[in-house]
């Protein structure tokens, strides 16, 4: 193979071209980023943000097609700008993906440079946004003249351009607000991560009821010279119910007898409650080399003292377990008569109108007796368009395996 | 315990030796070729009904600590090798495979699992059982194709010509890409049910984005002619990166506010 040195900028432009513009445009990001003090880009919301995306979109696609064969446009659309631009993002995201993205120190330098905030920088904007005008110059040439044969790669290029475009031109549009309420009690105002003012809903939010259902309890061996607690032998969470059995050295425990929910009662021996005020119970047999004893211990509540069991300067405790599911019984309702009753559960979130209702959390030093509900309430009005980018990648994906395996076959 | 893991993973284990060794004197007597198959395949067989106990045992799949996914890896990456093997008679890739699923469950013999049945109400979704096994397939597809592309450097450096090797290390990765993009994409629309938005620059997300944004990197090489042979240092090293995001994380700066810590293992 005969070796060409190509010279600077020689036409057509190739990697070398490409790497230094995308360099050239991290450099000029991380300097307005500086020079802007790191305060980072104020998208414009609905409907300007939509205006200016398709102006840009048109704008792409008439450059695609009015100048195709022009050595520049052929350059910005192609494949080795497209490559550096994706490494220039791979960079950021690199920096993102190491960085904490929380707040710095205002002033410092990292923060002037934004790059604890990379995502919402100048550099990144700037780099998606070249990005995003080399992916449509491609794209334009395979919209048009459309052949059938270009369409995994129009799904797969389009979806992408479609779900990068509107998730980030729609950024300023997505309203996050979390409104805490009590049981018996209505909230519509909404709070943001980044402030301490709420913000009035366009509805209501009223609690019926919280509700918390938590796994078993465990049983672990705490020892409070140390404060540490200690795993049993098999280094397995063990759940308590009746036959549970555990070891630590020289120490062998049975569950004889285990009430999920009940009350102390006369003589030490609780007696079955109802689950808003019993707590979990079990009577353990301990076997500590030839001696043996019985004991009722619990998981305590905020109301009731935790019983234990001790053996020499160690306590046998139960643990509450884990949450296994909490959700809220509410009535959402808008100024218009508008009203939705429905249970709020982690992953099952509800619509009302164009927000979606979610489960979010609870007191939880209270746990499982927490009279407060945080429930995050959400608004994406670009939410079906992100979706239709994602969908279409799919589609595209499921193309190019196909036709993957297809020319696979052809090969062998 | 049931089920013991050090048993499955010995026996397994055992069974993955004894097949390559087999394999490897089949060369001179033909007549081991099947019981070395046959064994082999064993090793799998064994992992995939322990991970079926384990299941029933932990009331839920065992896909929530980096332990449990790697019994995933240790089944089904053996498999990846014998399905190239018998697709395009490809036979050095299954020990590579078969050396790195006994590797994953040495780790597991020396760090002994917590056994946790509880799973918290975020992962109690439809979309944990697709989202995981689709990126545990994806990855174990990736790892077949670095394996690959590292043998290709290895011949290269040894100047053999192996463009079989590398239409192998190719395909794979193309697969894994597809997996990729769909398990990125499975964990985006679950995450807008369960935490409220599609996408939030989480640094696993940052991560799996960078994985995928390195595999999308390398096909555009591949499709701009870029030559083969050098792509297979490329390939071989991406896997570094899917690393990372599976289990580095973890241990990065920036992953302090992460939902998506595995549970120490």
């Amino acid at each position: 193979m005969v070796v060409v040195r190509r010279r600077w900028f020689q036409a057509p432009w190739e990697f070398r071209e490409s790497s230094l513009f995308t360099a050239v445009a991290l450099c000029l990001g991380f300097v307005i980023e500086y020079a802007t003090s790191g305060s980072g880009i104020a998208l414009p919301r609905l409907p300007v943000n939509a205006i200016a995306l398709s102006v840009f979109a048109v704008l792409i696609l008439s450059i695609g097609l009015g100048f195709r064969n022009t050595p520049a446009v052929k350059w910005f659309g192609g494949i080795p700008l497209g490559l550096c631009l994706i490494v220039g993002i791979a960079v950021l995201s690199l920096l993102g993906g190491i960085l904490p993205q929380e707040a710095v120190p205002s002033g410092s330098l990292p923060a002037r440079l934004g790059i604890h905030k990379i995502f919402s920088g100048w550099p990144f904007a700037l780099v998606v946004l070249l990005f995003l005008a080399n992916l449509g110059l491609s794209l334009s040439g395979k919209l048009i003249p459309f052949k059938v044969q270009n369409i995994q790669f129009i799904l797969f290029h389009a979806g992408f351009w479609i779900a990068l475009s509107c998730g980030i031109f729609g950024s300023s549009d997505l309203q996050r607000l979390v409104v805490p309420i009590e049981e018996g009690k209505a909230g519509n105002l909404g709070y943001t991560m980044e402030s301490d003012t709420p913000q009035p809903l366009p509805f209501s939010v009223f609690l019926h009821d919280f509700s918390l259902e938590e796994y078993p309890p465990q049983l672990l061996l705490y020892d409070p010279h140390s404060d540490k607690l200690l795993m049993d032998k098999s280094k397995a969470t063990l759940e308590v119910r009746k036959g549970t059995t555990a070891s630590w050295n020289g120490i062998e425990v049975l569950v004889l007898d285990y009430m999920p929910s009940a009350l102390p009662g006369e003589g030490g021996i609780p007696q079955p409650a109802d689950r808003s005020t019993g707590i979990p119970f079990a009577k353990v047999k301990i076997t500590t080399g030839a001696t043996q004893r019985e004991a009722w211990i619990s998981t305590g509540s905020p109301s009731l003292r935790p019983d234990a069991a001790q053996l020499g300067n160690l306590y046998l405790i139960m643990v509450p377990g884990t949450p296994k599911s909490f959700r809220s019984a509410v009535t959402v309702q808008d100024t218009e008569g508008n009203a939705v009753m429905a249970n709020l559960e982690v992953n099952k979130p509800v619509n009302f109108k164009d927000w979606k209702l979610y489960q979010m959390g609870y007191d939880e030093k209270a746990g499982r007796w927490s009279k407060l509900s945080l429930i995050e309430v959400i608004r994406d009005p670009w939410l079906p368009a992100v979706y239709l980018g994602f969908f279409m990648i799919m589609a595209g994906n499921i193309l190019f395996f196909w036709t993957g395996i297809k020319r696979k076959e052809v090969a062998a | 315990m049931i089920v013991d893991f050090n048993t499955a993973a010995i026996v397994a284990i055992a069974c993955w030796a004894t097949g390559m060794l087999l394999g490897l004197l089949a060369i001179r007597t033909p007549a081991l070729k099947l019981p070395g198959m046959v064994l082999s395949l064993a090793g799998s067989v064994v992992m995939a009904a322990f991970i079926a106990f384990y299941w029933a045992l932990l009331d839920r799949p065992p896909l929530r600590t980096l332990g449990e996914t790697r019994l995933w890896y240790a089944a089904l990456i053996p498999l990846v090798g014998f399905l190239v093997e018998y697709r395009w008679k490809i036979g050095w890739l299954k020990y590579y495979c078969m050396a790195l699923a006994g590797f994953f469950l040495g780790i597991n013999m020396l760090h002994p699992e917590v056994f946790d049945k509880t799973l918290m109400p975020a992962l109690q979704s439809p979309w944990f059982i697709p989202h995981v096994v689709v990126y545990l397939v994806g990855y174990v597809l990736l790892a077949a194709s670095s394996v690959t592309a590292l043998h290709n450097v290895y011949l290269q450096l040894r100047s053999k010509g192996n463009v079989s090797g590398e239409s192998v290390s190719h395909y794979l990765a193309l697969l894994g890409f597809v997996l990729l993009s769909f398990g990125l994409i499975f964990g985006a629309l679950w995450a807008k049910e369960a935490w409220g938005h599609y996408w939030t620059w989480d640094p696993k997300e940052t991560w799996a984005f960078l994985s995928w944004l390195a595999y999308l990197g390398y096909l555009h090489a591949y499709r701009y002619k870029i030559d083969q042979s050098k792509l297979q240092w490329y390939l071989a090293l991406a896997f570094v990166v899917l690393l990372v995001c599976w289990f580095g994380v973890n241990y990065l700066p920036s992953a302090q506010n992460s939902v998506h810590t595995y549970t120490q293992s």
